[in-house]
């Protein structure tokens, strides 16, 4: 027994020598040759037994990222899988980042032509290119792909609700029948259920192969392997199309790491060249740093408090208005969010086609408030409301707490409550006089049209999905539905009508604009030519990078 | 013959356990408000999406139907698709699992290799400077919050003497470029059998700080245990006949003293193993390591009912056949027990 015991003993105490005598060589940081090797004190490099030499002067790229990815089937997918997705899938067109001379770039199709009324399109196919599984791309593949993930219906499938028919012309042509007028090109550069797929690989597969860590796109990259919930590692893809030139990077990691703290370290360490989610008050410190680069943009989501348009008092839209003035945005947006959001002007967040700076503002003032209140019949206000916000979500809770007491000078009582997503969901829809009065919610948009901001959650419904304030106005209804129709052939007079719709709803106050939620990615400074697209959030296409 | 009987009996109860705990944990799950449908759709699903999924899970069932349903596939070795990520859950625990249990049972072996030492000698040299500072030790072992711990070892064995690796299993170029074959999903032990040695080493030295900061609570209960169970054995007669007897003193604090008092240690090891294997859940996400504790928060987080059950009931099975294998090495140490 003792023997045996102090054995053990010496075999652990051992082992741990072992142990720290071998941290000289690999142990965390310095994950590739070209890697500064400053984080460490060691440049020593990890020398693998067998075939060292060309292996480790490879050129990887290393996102460290919060989430594991959920889904990796294309058809299917609609989440940050779409950081790995976009890498190795395609899209006909490509919505480019703001300020773009133009809103879409060709990607699979290299032209494409609506009739007048937008409701026939013809898209123009590249040549030349194969999928990943060496089928060809065409017309045919198209016509599977958005046929496939139109029968499946899950996740984004809606996005081609207006599609009626798909005709191959021929080899590289194809040909959109559609219900309805509908924007297809904009619909087809979507992140989400617009992906173009090998109908042999996918007919010979189901999605749990594709989840084992298989991708079957026209892309860079491809899928190595993926250790589930820890790591999933691509390989360039010899036979893209676009090609390849000299600094681009051969592989990418995904760590997967959902310690916000964690995150931050292995950015700083070194082990890792991009990330996001880390903890925002830490983001000052980070970007006093010379080797590190934070990119903080404006992003495609944004913050409302859907007010219920049919319950007193907030049927009454001098009451919604005195709300309105009565949050203080400036101060919370600095204080709070310390710069991660910006004030929204009205529902469509800034730098989407269909936003307009010039539309109204409410600012903080709580005598204007006062004033409307009672013009209202409220002058010492004196009722209550419920606010509901998805329990976890800080920013929600902070923003019902702050208002909290603001709208208590106003003689309102607030009544902050945290919820399960899918349970306030369902109190939402359970009809204006159960509902709660205002709803923190998110929007942000599968493909990008003001219309599924403004239709989503304003355009009248007859069954609650997600027009959650209930808020009813057939003007405004026609307005933006027509607008939608234009959006394909005449997109600056659609983006007119669109803000005029925007008019209607920042007058009426359908909801509390709170403000355009703002990313924050951080890379290591020798990453060149990232640009955040909020069209595609947190997804980085490698592609385009290189390494100084 | 006692001890057959004694087993069997113990089998029945422990399948009975089983049954309850499938029917109390399903039910529950089900019973919170929540909308399993809407969580399989998405964030942005239609109403059709809604009804199909609600239809394509068999949510439109009674109840009972969707239990005896669900169980029958449980019992064919299918625990069904996670509504959340609609991956299935066999395929997950099959990388889970391994990797909690992997870190928990080096974490046990730190705990069993240092804690019973220090229990049995701290208890023996009573009041002596060894057990003043073994019993602080223990203390801080059982009172420090674990995340904390992991967070300060990060700070100082990564960020401040870069001697050990941050987070995960393996670092990425191992995986890269000596990755380790999966067969048992062991780390250690696969890169052992297939004599990746490179990988051995980086698997190690990876697993040192969260299995370390996950020990500290067994640690100091071993400790603790070791030392009162120590001194109360001390105290008995057989002892004091033993050294009267002129056997040497470390034969009679590890063999004689020892064999009676590790009973209780043992059970409270067995409880506190078990325990870890879903409570490690700071010590993982401090470390990223993808193992059963983050993967069932999320769920549960996420209301995810199928994966809620399934991981309850995997560690279920473990609970009841960790406390008969306790209970069984009892009764060898100690035949009382079966009476």
């Amino acid at each position: 027994m003792k023997h045996k015991l102090f054995g053990l003993v010496g075999l652990l105490v051992l082992l741990m020598l072992v142990a720290s005598c071998a941290t000289a060589a690999p142990a965390a940081p310095a994950p590739t040759a070209e890697k500064e090797p400053a984080a460490t004190s060691q440049p020593a490099e990890v020398q693998p037994t067998e075939e060292p030499a060309s292996a480790a002067k490879e050129n990887v790229f290393i996102y460290g990222h919060p989430t594991t990815f959920p889904d990796l089937d294309p058809a299917i997918s609609f989440s940050n899988d779409s950081a790995v997705i976009s890498n190795c899938y395609e899209t006909l067109t490509f919505y480019n980042p703001p300020n773009s001379a133009e809103i879409l770039s060709p990607v699979l199709a290299t032209s494409w032509e609506a009739n007048d009324d937008a409701t026939e399109w013809t898209f123009h196919l590249r040549e030349g290119v194969k999928f990943q599984d060496g089928t060809p791309f065409n017309a045919q593949a198209v016509k599977y792909s958005i046929e496939k993930t139109m029968e499946l219906g899950m996740g984004a499938a809606y996005i081609w609700d207006p599609v009626e028919t798909i005709e191959v012309v021929d080899d590289n042509t194809v040909k959109f029948t559609l219900s309805y007028a509908a924007p297809l090109d904009l619909i087809a550069s979507s992140g989400y259920g617009a992906w173009i797929y090998s109908p042999t690989a996918y007919e010979a597969h189901d999605t749990e192969w594709l989840n084992e860590g298989h991708c079957v796109g026209t892309g860079p990259y491809s899928i190595e392997s993926r250790a589930r919930g820890s790591r999933l590692v691509m390989t360039r893809n010899d036979d893209y199309w676009g090609g390849w030139h000299e600094g681009q990077f051969d592989k990418i990691v995904f760590e997967i790491s959902e310690d916000p703290v964690v995150l931050q370290q292995m950015i700083e360490g070194g082990t890792v060249d991009f990330t996001y989610n880390i903890p925002p008050d830490n983001l000052a410190s980070l970007s006093t740093r010379d080797d590190l680069v934070v990119y903080s943009n404006p992003s495609f989501q944004n913050l409302l408090g859907l007010l219920n348009t049919q319950k007193a008092p907030l049927d009454n839209k001098l009451v919604r208005q005195a709300l309105s003035y009565s949050f203080p945005y400036a101060q919370f947006i600095e204080g709070v969010m310390n710069g991660r959001a910006i004030q929204a002007h009205g529902p469509v967040p800034a730098g989407m086609w269909g936003h307009s700076d010039d539309l109204f503002q409410y600012h903080y003032d709580l005598d204007k408030a006062k004033e409307l209140l009672t013009e209202a019949g409220y002058p010492d206000g004196g009722f209550d409301l419920l606010y509901t916000f998805a329990t976890g979500d800080m920013d929600e809770q902070q923003v019902g707490e702050v208002w909290k007491a603001d709208l208590a000078k106003l003689g309102i009582d607030l009544e902050v409550r945290g919820m399960t997503w899918e349970s306030q969901w369902n109190l939402a829809k359970s009809g204006p006089e159960n509902a709660q009065d205002i709803f923190a919610f998110y929007w942000w948009p599968d493909y990008v049209s003001p219309y599924s901001f403004l239709y989503n959650m304003f355009h009248s419904e007859d069954e609650i999905m997600f027009n959650l304030g209930y808020y009813r106005n057939p003007e405004y209804d026609n307005l933006i539905d027509e607008a939608n129709a234009l959006s394909g052939t005449d997109r600056a007079k659609a983006s007119e009508m669109f803000i005029q719709a925007q008019k209607t709803l920042v007058d009426d106050a359908a909801a509390i604009f709170f403000y355009d939620v703002a990313n924050t990615h951080i890379a290591r400074a020798d990453i060149q030519g990232y640009a955040d697209n909020p069209a595609y959030p947190h997804v980085v296409f490698v592609h385009q990078l290189t390494r100084k | 013959m006692y001890r057959l009987e004694y087993i069997i009996r113990r089998l029945i109860m422990a399948i009975a356990v089983l049954i309850s705990v499938s029917i109390v944990t399903f039910f529950i799950a089900r019973v919170v408000p929540s909308d399993p449908a809407a969580a399989w759709v998405g964030s942005h699903p239609t109403e059709e999406q809604v009804a199909q999924a609600r239809e394509t899970l068999g949510l439109d069932r009674p109840l009972y139907e969707q239990y005896f349903r669900y169980m029958q596939g449980v019992l064919h070795g299918d625990l069904g698709k996670s509504v959340k990520t609609h991956q299935p859950i066999s395929t997950d625990l099959k990388t889970f699992f391994p990797a909690t249990l992997e870190l928990v049972l080096v974490s046990m072996l730190i705990a069993i290799v240092f804690g019973i030492p220090l229990g049995v000698f701290s208890g023996a040299g009573k009041g002596s400077l060894l057990d003043h500072t073994t019993r602080l030790l223990a203390i801080a072992g059982v009172s420090i919050p674990t995340f904390w711990l992991g967070l300060i070892l990060q700070l100082i064995f990564f960020g401040r003497l870069g001697f050990l690796p941050l987070n995960g299993r393996i670092s990425t170029e191992i995986a890269l470029y000596d990755p380790i074959s999966q067969m048992t999903g062991f780390y250690l032990i696969d890169s052992a059998i297939t004599g990746n040695w490179v990988a051995f080493k980086d698997a190690l030295l990876h697993i040192i700080l969260p299995a370390f900061t996950l020990a500290t609570y067994p640690l100091g209960l071993t400790i603790r245990m070791t030392r009162s169970t120590m001194i109360e054995v001390l105290n008995e007669k057989y002892i004091l006949a033993a050294r009267v007897a002129g056997i040497s003193e470390r034969a009679i604090l590890f063999i004689l003293a020892l064999k009676n008092a590790i009973i209780p240690t043992i059970t409270v090891l067995g409880l506190s193993f078990v325990y870890s294997l879903t409570g490690a859940i700071l010590v993982e996400v401090v470390f990223s390591w993808p193992g059963l504790g983050t993967y069932v928060t999320n769920a549960v987080l996420s209301i995810d009912f199928p994966v809620i059950v399934s991981v309850t009931l995997l560690v279920t099975v473990f609970y009841v056949f960790i406390n008969l294998f306790l209970d069984l090495a009892q009764a060898m140490i100690d035949p009382r027990v079966t009476l």
